[in-house]
């Protein structure tokens, strides 16, 4: 077998089977599906314990002829005999309309729990339309709702229903947090993986076996395949809450359009090697995993930065905050799955951001190659810039530490 | 295999302005075990890096098992380096398997022979193990045996026994042994000077980065003996017409060693005509007479002075 794949297949095989990744990759779904099952048992458990049917009494008179009456009302002669219903448990609240209604406005609700916001409004709709006489049905419809509400987000193609709107905006934040945390983990065990190879000294059995652009390329490879092993298990995760989801309110009628994941997928693959290519290369500059932790941290703040300005996204979407987001390649892929989820982005910049992506990642790709080689077998003092820069345009080779420190 | 396991010719390498390597050049033959001896930073993990095409030599050239050393070649060579390590949180056989099959080992191969390896160290039972459960000297071994795993045609080995007890360092040797008896090319660094008395057929020393030693081990040592004999038995051998003056050995090489002289022998004299000046005195009873030849410690110590300008 080629070394390469060797290489990525000991990367792959090896993280696979930490504690972490497994937590981190079947854990996360679980606990979301988990605390999903558990707010619909809950939600299910309080629906069947009280009524939903509602028994008023009226005795103004102002609903009378019941124009549009809701679903779920029934009208009850008298206080008293809704009363009874209330307490035998077949209605689960019971209004009731005094006389003097029309003078003061005034409606008593007897509840088990709390009014809600629909039943409320339901009360308000159905008193509405009886007070004007002489409607029509469609007419009574009007002023019962006067707005049927449906979200289309622009030119995402997705549609959701009135209660599917926290999910529309949910979804991408939820789905970019994913990505950017796939990425994470997988860039941060190709850097401790660098790090192990060189604190422990293995590195130098390793060169004489295989190249550094065959290690680098099969830790890359590898990893980047455990990155997507994740996220597909993730997303798998995801779909099945959704099907799941579909009987309740929140996720009722949601889905993701395929393009939208298509393109998600994309920009963490790219944003994988980008990050991923740093990652190796400070890696083989610094000598302990604390040190590159700390140094590497820098080079993800760019990648959430996006969050910060999700507000701006959604108000100008073509802004030049959004726009300069959505090209600059260590923002982009967070901040494109951002604005695809929340409105719409341009072809032209999906385009370039992609096209913007890949150079940088070649970029950075050819740079860490050249800084990974050099800084292998480096231990001790972590060089400075103007030896980096040296190393990669002058392209020097493995160089071991400086003699006289432990050449002999 | 005909061609040289190691050439290296008119070999030099500079940081900076400090001359690592000056000049070298020495040939390296397969079935033989080649010493490399140098003081602390001489040169020595210069040379041996770019033997390995680690660093790349400023002038001159080295080829490797018949040519450069490519991927194909990589294959056929094992290397020791002096600070070493293994995957910690990996089982022992694990690692070996795929240390190996980087190697060009298949895995079945690579995992059957690793086994057999840990039998023969004594580390059968930690196969299984993860490498940060075992000892130094157990990692040492495991270490060992990844280099020797897939037969190399050559072995690279910095400070073999370094860390060892006398029991493992004895297993070590008696693998290093083997390895040349099939015929490898064993290049070994080491300060360890009566090893290489014991194991080496060549030597190459390096001080300053200049080749300061070469040749088997035998005629170097004899290149830098004494003009004197070492006799031990009774008798008085300070009147002896060859001898310009006599010391008296009281701690010799061993304990058991009884305590002898050093005749040194008057300019153009021979260690025969000595010989029978002896036993022409009639009393005089003789149980060891040899040409005195320094130990490898002291022909080091020796050229390092004299290079360094204190002999």
């Amino acid at each position: 077998m080629d070394k390469l794949l060797l290489i990525a297949r000991r990367e792959y095989v090896s993280n696979i089977r930490r504690p972490g990744f497994l937590f981190g990759t079947f854990g996360l779904p679980l606990i979301m599906v988990g605390l999903f099952v558990l707010i619909s048992a809950i939600s299910i458990q309080s629906l069947s314990t009280v009524s939903d049917q509602v028994g008023y009494g009226d005795a103004s008179g102002v609903l009378a002829a019941g124009v549009g009456r809701p679903d779920n009302f029934t009208p009850f002669a008298s206080e008293d005999e809704a009363q009874a219903a209330f307490d035998a448990g077949t209605v689960g609240a019971v209004i009731v309309i005094p006389e003097n209604y029309m003078s003061t406005g005034d409606v008593t609700f007897y509840v088990k729990s709390d009014i809600t916001e629909a039943l409320s409004d339901n009360l308000s709709g159905y008193i509405r339309a009886n007070l004007q006489t002489g409607l029509n049905p469609e007419e009574a419809e009007r002023l019962i709702n006067p707005v049927e509400l449906s979200v289309r987000a622009l030119d995402s193609g997705r549609v959701v229903n009135s209660s599917g709107v926290i999910a529309l905006f949910l979804a991408p934040i939820i789905f970019s947090v994913v990505f950017m945390m796939g990425t994470q983990i997988t860039s941060g065990y190709l850097m401790s993986s660098v790090v192990e190879e060189k604190s422990s000294r293995l590195v130098e059995m390793l060169v004489t076996s295989v190249s550094p652009g065959q290690l680098l390329g099969g830790k890359i490879i590898g990893l980047g395949l455990l990155g997507l092993t994740q996220l597909f298990i993730w997303i798998a995760g995801g779909l099945l809450i959704i099907a799941l989801g579909q009987s309740t309110a929140v996720l009722a009628g949601f889905s993701f359009p395929s393009d939208f994941l298509l393109l998600s997928l994309t920009y963490f693959i790219l944003g994988y090697l980008l990050i991923s290519s740093i990652m190796a290369g400070v890696g083989a500059v610094v000598g302990s995993e604390q040190e590159s932790r700390q140094i590497a941290g820098l080079f993800t703040l760019p990648l959430v930065l996006p969050y910060f300005f999700i507000f701006q996204f959604i108000t100008e979407p073509d802004g030049t905050l959004a726009v300069f987001f959505s090209l600059f390649p260590l923002t982009s892929p967070i901040a494109n799955v951002l604005r695809l989820g929340f409105t719409s982005v341009p072809a032209w910049q999906v385009i370039a951001s992609f096209a913007l992506l890949i150079v940088s990642c070649i970029f950075t790709t050819w740079i860490s190659a050249r800084i990974f080689r050099w800084a292998l077998l480096r231990y001790g003092k972590r060089p400075s810039l103007r030896q980096l820069i040296g190393a990669v345009v002058r392209n020097e080779g493995m160089q071991t530490t400086a003699t006289g420190e432990r050449a002999g | 295999m005909s061609e040289n396991a190691v050439s290296v010719r008119n070999v030099s390498k500079t940081y900076g302005s400090f001359r690592a390597v000056d000049d070298i050049a020495f040939d390296v033959f397969p079935g033989e075990i080649f010493a490399m001896l140098g003081p602390n930073g001489a040169g020595k993990s210069t040379t041996i890096r770019m033997i390995l095409d680690i660093l790349k030599p400023d002038s001159g050239s080295i080829d490797v098992l018949g040519g450069k050393l490519d991927d194909a070649r990589k294959n056929h060579i094992g290397y020791l380096p002096e600070e070493r390590g293994l995957y910690r949180n990996v089982p022992v056989l694990e690692v070996m398997t795929y240390l190996a099959t980087l190697k060009g080992m298949s895995s079945a191969d690579a995992r059957c022979r690793g086994l057999e390896l840990l039998e023969r160290l004594e580390l059968g039972d930690v196969a299984k193990k993860k490498v940060s459960e075992l000892s130094k000297g157990m990692q040492q071994k495991v270490q060992f045996a990844v280099t020797i795993l897939h037969e190399p045609d050559l072995i690279i080995i910095d400070e073999p026994f370094s860390g060892l007890d006398p029991v493992n360092t004895l297993v070590i040797k008696e693998l290093l042994m083997e390895q040349r008896t099939r015929g490898c090319a064993v290049v070994m660094s080491t300060h360890q000077m009566y090893q290489v008395e014991e194991m080496a057929n060549r030597l190459f020393m390096i001080n300053q980065g200049r080749t300061a030693l070469y040749g088997p081990v035998r005629d170097v040592r004899e290149q830098y003996a004494l003009p004197a004999v070492i006799v031990e038995g009774t008798g008085d051998w300070r009147n002896l017409p060859s001898v310009e003056r006599v010391e008296s050995i009281s701690d010799g090489e061993g304990t058991e060693a009884r305590p002898g002289a050093l005749l040194y022998l008057r300019p153009g004299s021979t260690t025969t005509e000595v010989l029978s000046q002896i036993v022409a005195q009639p009393g005089n009873q003789v149980t060891r007479f040899e040409q005195a030849v320094p130990s490898l410690n002291d022909i080091f110590i020796r050229v390092v002075e004299r290079d360094n300008g204190h002999g």
